[in-house]
C-alpha cells in the first residue's frame, strides 16, 4: 500500500490533466483601430484583471480614441494572463496591450495565477509544442504545469503544510516521527493548506470571489485595499470595513455633485437611480475617486440600488463635467412667433405625404441655425486657447436620447454641411441617424465634427430649459416646444403659436449682444419660414 | 392505501415534531419495514441472522413472529449469493430488503449490487427494473478495525443508477426507509451502528420523507456546514461551540447524497459566503469532494474562501479508540475547519 501511495505522490498530477497537453499558445490583444483616423488609443478602463476568465465577445476594456470612448471586445475564450498597458496610458494602434492564455490555463485561480502564468509562460509554450509534435509529455514539461496553481507559491511547500492535517491533526513532533510518514493524499492536501504568505504587495492581487463581486457592486477600488486573508487575500470583511470607512468619509468632500449638471444637459432622460458610486473620470483612476469626494458611500444611510457605468455614461459624465468646469457658460433666451412656420410645415407635410416626408419643427430649427451661421460665423467656432477657430463648414449636431430600456444615454448625431442641405435632406438624415443611434449605434464619422449643437425637448412638451455646451462647440441651442398660447398680435389678443429657445454660450467666443443678434436672425427666419425653403 | 403524510419541500415542515414519543433508531427502522410489509405483500427481508436471532443488531426483533419465515429469511454467510438472489426476485416483481450486517461485507457482493442492480433497468431496455433496498451499518467508530469500518458511500456513490440514503436521526431513518421500500430503483440505505441506540421523536402516524430534500437543522449566517448521516450531529455540536466564539453556523443535512439536493446548499452558501463539507468517507473522489465541486461551480462569485472539507483521514481506519476518534470527522476538527474557512483561525 505504501508503495502504491508513494508512486501516486511522485507521479506528477498534471500528467493526468489533459489540459496540460493541449494548452494553446497565448493570444495577443492589441490596440485596435477604431476609426479611420485613429493613430493611438488610451486604455480608459480595464474591465478585467489578470487571472479573469473571459469568453469571446466579452468587453475587456474601454478604449478612448481621438473622438470617443469605445468598448473593446475579445474574440477568444481564455484567461487574461497579462495586462501590459495600465489605465490612462496611450499607445499606438497595433501595440500589444494584454495577453490571453488559452482555455484551460489557470482555471479559476483568480488573481493568484498571474505570477505562475508569467513564470510558466515559457514552459507552457514548450508544453504545447511537445504535444504538437506528438511526443510524450516529458516530466519537466508536465511538472511545470498547474501543480503550483492552488498556492502559486514557491515549490518548496513545507512538509507540514502539504501533508494532510487530517492524518494527524494534533500530533506532536514525537508522534510524527514514530508514525510512518502518511502518504500525501492528492485531493486531501488542500483542506487546510494555506498559501505561503506573500512577502510584499508586489505580487498579484488576491481577492476572494465574493469580495471581488462586492467591491464591484459598491464601487470600491480593490487596488487600494490591504487584504487580511492568507497571502494578503482581500476577503469579505475587508470590503465591509472599506465600505464602512468610506461611509464615514462622506461629507468631507465639498465639490459640487456633477450629477445634476449631467442630468440637465442630457435633459431628456433622467435615469432614476443615480449611478454615482463609481468615479466619473475613469482615466484618472484612484485620484478621481479620492479627488471628487462626491461618490455616495455604501453606508450613507440611504437605500440605493447601484448601477455600474456604461462607457457612454462615463463619456457623458467626463465631457460635460469638463464643459461646465472649463467653459464660462451663460444663457440667452428668446420667444419666436411660430404661426407662419407651423402653417408652412402643415401644408408641406400635407403635400409631401405621398412622398413619405414628414418634416418636424426641429428640421426647420436645424436649417435656420445653419443658415444663420453665414451672418454669425462665431457661432460656428471653437475656442483655441490663444485664438478662435472659425469653422469653414457648418455641421449641426443633433442630440439624440437613447431608449431608457436600453440603458439610456445621449449621442450627438452630426448633420454635415447643414447650411447646404434642404429641409427634406435634413429631415431624412436626422431620422436615419436617430434610428441608427437607437438601434445599432453611430459610427465615429456620424458623431464627430459637429460645430454647433441643438438639443430639442419640444417633443416632450418642455417649453424652456438650458443645455451644456458640447465641446469644442461654442454654443448650443436648447429648443422648447411650439405651443399655442394667448398672444398679442397687432395690439390685440389672439391665439398664436410660440416657441422659446435658449442659447448656452461660451463667453470667451461669443458676447451677449452677439447672442441676441443671432437669436434675432433666427427669429426672422422662423417668422418668415419661406426663407428656409431657398 | 390510506392517507399518508408526504413531506413537502418546505423546510419548516421537514423536521421531526417536538414532543410525542421517542424511540431508538433501530426501532424506527423496524417500524418502517413492518409497516411496509403489512402494506405490501411483495416486501420481504433477508439477511444473516435476521429471523431466528432477531437481527445481529436487533433491528428485526419480533418480525419473524409477525411475518413468518417465508418473509423474514435467514441466509447463509454469503453476501454475493443472497444479494444476487434478491436482485433476481426484484427483477421478477418482488420488493426485497437485503440486510447487510455491515456494509463492509457488501464488498464481496460488489458485482450484483453495483454491476447488476443499478444497471438492470438500463441494460434491459426498460424490461426489468430492480426495486430493492440494501441496508445495514456503515461507517467506523466501533473499534471494528480497518476491514469492518467502511464508509462505502465514497465508493458506491460513484455509480449511476443507485440512490443513496444516509439518515442522521430516528425520524429521518423511518421516513426515508419507507420511501426507499416504495422506490422502484435500487436504494442503498446506510445506517450507523453507533446511532442504533440513539433515541429521537418519531410520531405514531405514518409519514414519508422524499429523497433529494435536504433539511436545515440549524439556521446561521456565517458559514454553511453541509453533511449527512452521523456527522450531522457532530456539526450541530460544533455549531453550538462556534456560536460561543461568535461564528454563527447553518447546518444542512442532505439526507440523501443521490439524489443530492445541491439547491438547498447553494441557497445557504449564497447567504453565508462560506461552506464547510463534513463527510465521513475518505476525501479522494468522495461525495464530499463532489458536493464541494458543485458548490464551487454554482457559488463561485459568492464564496469568500474555497470550500473546506472535513473527511476521515486518508489512512485505513485505526483500531485504537483514541486514534479512531481522531481519524473520523469530530467536533474539534469541524470547528477548526470552520475557523479556517471564516478566516478566524
Amino acid at each position: 500500500m505504501c508503495a502504491e501511495s508513494a508512486k501516486l505522490s511522485v507521479m506528477p498530477p498534471t500528467a493526468l490533466d489533459p489540459r496540460a497537453l493541449d494548452r494553446p499558445m497565448p493570444i495577443d490583444i492589441t490596440m485596435p483601430r477604431l476609426s479611420d483616423t485613429m493613430e493611438a488609443g488610451t486604455v480608459v478602463r480595464w474591465h478585467v484583471k489578470e487571472g479573469d476568465a473571459v469568453l469571446s465577445g466579452a468587453v475587456v476594456a474601454d478604449i478612448e480614441t481621438d473622438k470617443a470612448t469605445m468598448e473593446m471586445q475579445v474574440f477568444d475564450d481564455g484567461t487574461i494572463s497579462r495586462i501590459l498597458v495600465p489605465e490612462g496610458q496611450s499607445v499606438s494602434v497595433g501595440t500589444k496591450i494584454a495577453e490571453i492564455a488559452g482555455e484551460g490555463d489557470a482555471p479559476g485561480a483568480t488573481g493568484a495565477a498571474n505570477a505562475a502564468n508569467a513564470a510558466n509562460a515559457a514552459s507552457a509554450a514548450s508544453g504545447a509544442s511537445t504535444s504538437s509534435t506528438g511526443g510524450g509529455t516529458t516530466p519537466a514539461a508536465s511538472t511545470s504545469a498547474p501543480k503550483s496553481m492552488p498556492t502559486s507559491g514557491p515549490k518548496s511547500v513545507p512538509a507540514s503544510e502539504a501533508r494532510p492535517p487530517d492524518a494527524a491533526p494534533s500530533a506532536s513532533a514525537a508522534d510524527r516521527s514514530s508514525a510512518p510518514p502518511p502518504p500525501p493524499p492528492p485531493g486531501a492536501d488542500f483542506t487546510f493548506a494555506r498559501a505561503p504568505t506573500a512577502g510584499s504587495g508586489d505580487g498579484p492581487m488576491r481577492v476572494s470571489p465574493v469580495a471581488r463581486r462586492m467591491a464591484e457592486e459598491m464601487g470600491i477600488d480593490l487596488s487600494r485595499l490591504r487584504g487580511s486573508g492568507p497571502a494578503g487575500r482581500i476577503i469579505k470583511r475587508d470590503i465591509e470595513a472599506a465600505a464602512e470607512t468610506r461611509g464615514a468619509a462622506i461629507g468631507s468632500g465639498n465639490q459640487p455633485a456633477g450629477r445634476s449638471t449631467v442630468g440637465a444637459s442630457s435633459g431628456s432622460l433622467d435615469r432614476s437611480p443615480s449611478p454615482l458610486a463609481t468615479p466619473v473620470v475613469p482615466a484618472a483612476g484612484a485620484a478621481a475617486v479620492g479627488g471628487t469626494g462626491l461618490a455616495l458611500g455604501a453606508r450613507s444611510g440611504l437605500q440605493s440600488a447601484e448601477y455600474p457605468l456604461s462607457s457612454m455614461r462615463q463619456t457623458i459624465a467626463r465631457r460635460l463635467l469638463e464643459s461646465t468646469q472649463s467653459i464660462p457658460h451663460y444663457q440667452v433666451s428668446m420667444t419666436f412667433e411660430m404661426d407662419a412656420l407651423v402653417a408652412l410645415r402643415g401644408s408641406l407635410n400635407t403635400d409631401l405625404q405621398t412622398a413619405g416626408v414628414k418634416l418636424s419643427v426641429n428640421d426647420f430649427v436645424v436649417r435656420a441655425c445653419a443658415l444663420a451661421m453665414s451672418r454669425h460665423p462665431f457661432f460656428n467656432a471653437s475656442w483655441g486657447g490663444d485664438r478662435i477657430h472659425v469653422h469653414q463648414t457648418v455641421n449641426v449636431g443633433v442630440a439624440v436620447a437613447l431608449d431608457e430600456e436600453k440603458g439610456g444615454g445621449l449621442l450627438v448625431a452630426t448633420i454635415r454641411d447643414a447650411d447646404r442641405k434642404s429641409l427634406r435632406q435634413i429631415s431624412a438624415e436626422t431620422k436615419a441617424l436617430s434610428e441608427k443611434a437607437r438601434t445599432k449605434g453611430l459610427s465615429m464619422e456620424e458623431m464627430s465634427d459637429s460645430t454647433f449643437t441643438i438639443s430639442n425637448l419640444g417633443m416632450f412638451g418642455v417649453e424652456h430649459f438650458t443645455a451644456i455646451i458640447n465641446p469644442p462647440n461654442s454654443a448650443i441651442l436648447a429648443c422648447g416646444a411650439a405651443v399655442q398660447k394667448p398672444v398679442v398680435r397687432a395690439g390685440a389678443l389672439a391665439v398664436g403659436w410660440e416657441m422659446m429657445a435658449t442659447l448656452s454660450l461660451d463667453h470667451r467666443v461669443i458676447d451677449g449682444a452677439m447672442a441676441a443678434r443671432y437669436l434675432s436672425t433666427l427669429k426672422h427666419l422662423f417668422e418668415h419660414p419661406t426663407l428656409l425653403l431657398v | 392505501m390510506n392517507h399518508v403524510t408526504v413531506e413537502s419541500a418546505d423546510p419548516a415542515r421537514m423536521a421531526a415534531p417536538e414532543g410525542g414519543r421517542e424511540i431508538e433508531l433501530r426501532d424506527a427502522l423496524r417500524e418502517a419495514m413492518s409497516e411496509e410489509m403489512r402494506r405490501d405483500a411483495r416486501v420481504f427481508l433477508l439477511g444473516e441472522e435476521v429471523a431466528q436471532y432477531h437481527g445481529a443488531y436487533k433491528v428485526s426483533r419480533g418480525m419473524v413472529d409477525e411475518f413468518g419465515e417465508r418473509r423474514i429469511i435467514d441466509t447463509p454467510i454469503s453476501e454475493s449469493g443472497f444479494a444476487g438472489m434478491a436482485i433476481g426476485a426484484a427483477m421478477l416483481g418482488l420488493r426485497p430488503i437485503v440486510e447487510f450486517m455491515s456494509w463492509s461485507f457488501s464488498l464481496v457482493a460488489a458485482d450484483p449490487i453495483l454491476n447488476n442492480a443499478p444497471k438492470m433497468l438500463y441494460m434491459s431496455g426498460g424490461q426489468f427494473g430492480c426495486p430493492i433496498v440494501f441496508r445495514g451499518n456503515d461507517g467506523a467508530g466501533g473499534q471494528l478495525g480497518s476491514t469492518h469500518s467502511w464508509s462505502v458511500e465514497g465508493l458506491y456513490s460513484n455509480v449511476p443508477g443507485v440512490k443513496i440514503v444516509i439518515p442522521s436521526s430516528p425520524y429521518d431513518a423511518k421516513g426515508l426507509l419507507k420511501t426507499a421500500i416504495r422506490d422502484d430503483d435500487p436504494v442503498f440505505f446506510l445506517e450507523s451502528e453507533r446511532m442504533l441506540s440513539v433515541k429521537g421523536p418519531v410520531p405514531e402516524e405514518e409519514y414519508l420523507i422524499p429523497f433529494g430534500q435536504a433539511i436545515v437543522r440549524r439556521a446561521g449566517r456565517d458559514c454553511t456546514l453541509a453533511s449527512w448521516g452521523r456527522p450531522v450531529n457532530f456539526c450541530l455540536e460544533a455549531a453550538e461551540q462556534l456560536a460561543k466564539e461568535g461564528i454563527d453556523c447553518e447546518v444542512i443535512d442532505l439526507r440523501t447524497i443521490r439524489p443530492l439536493d445541491i439547491d438547498s446548499v447553494v441557497r445557504s452558501v449564497r447567504r453565508t459566503n462560506c461552506c464547510v463539507v463534513v463527510d465521513q468517507s475518505w476525501s479522494f473522489g468522495s461525495p464530499g469532494s463532489e458536493l464541494a465541486a458543485q458548490v464551487h461551480a454554482a457559488c463561485f462569485d459568492d464564496l469568500d474562501n474555497f470550500v473546506h472539507r472535513v473527511h476521515s483521514a486518508d489512512v485505513p481506519t485505526p483500531y485504537a479508540s483514541h486514534l479512531e476518534q481522531e481519524y473520523l470527522p469530530n467536533v474539534r476538527r469541524i470547528c477548526e475547519a470552520v475557523r479556517h474557512a471564516t478566516y478566524r483561525a
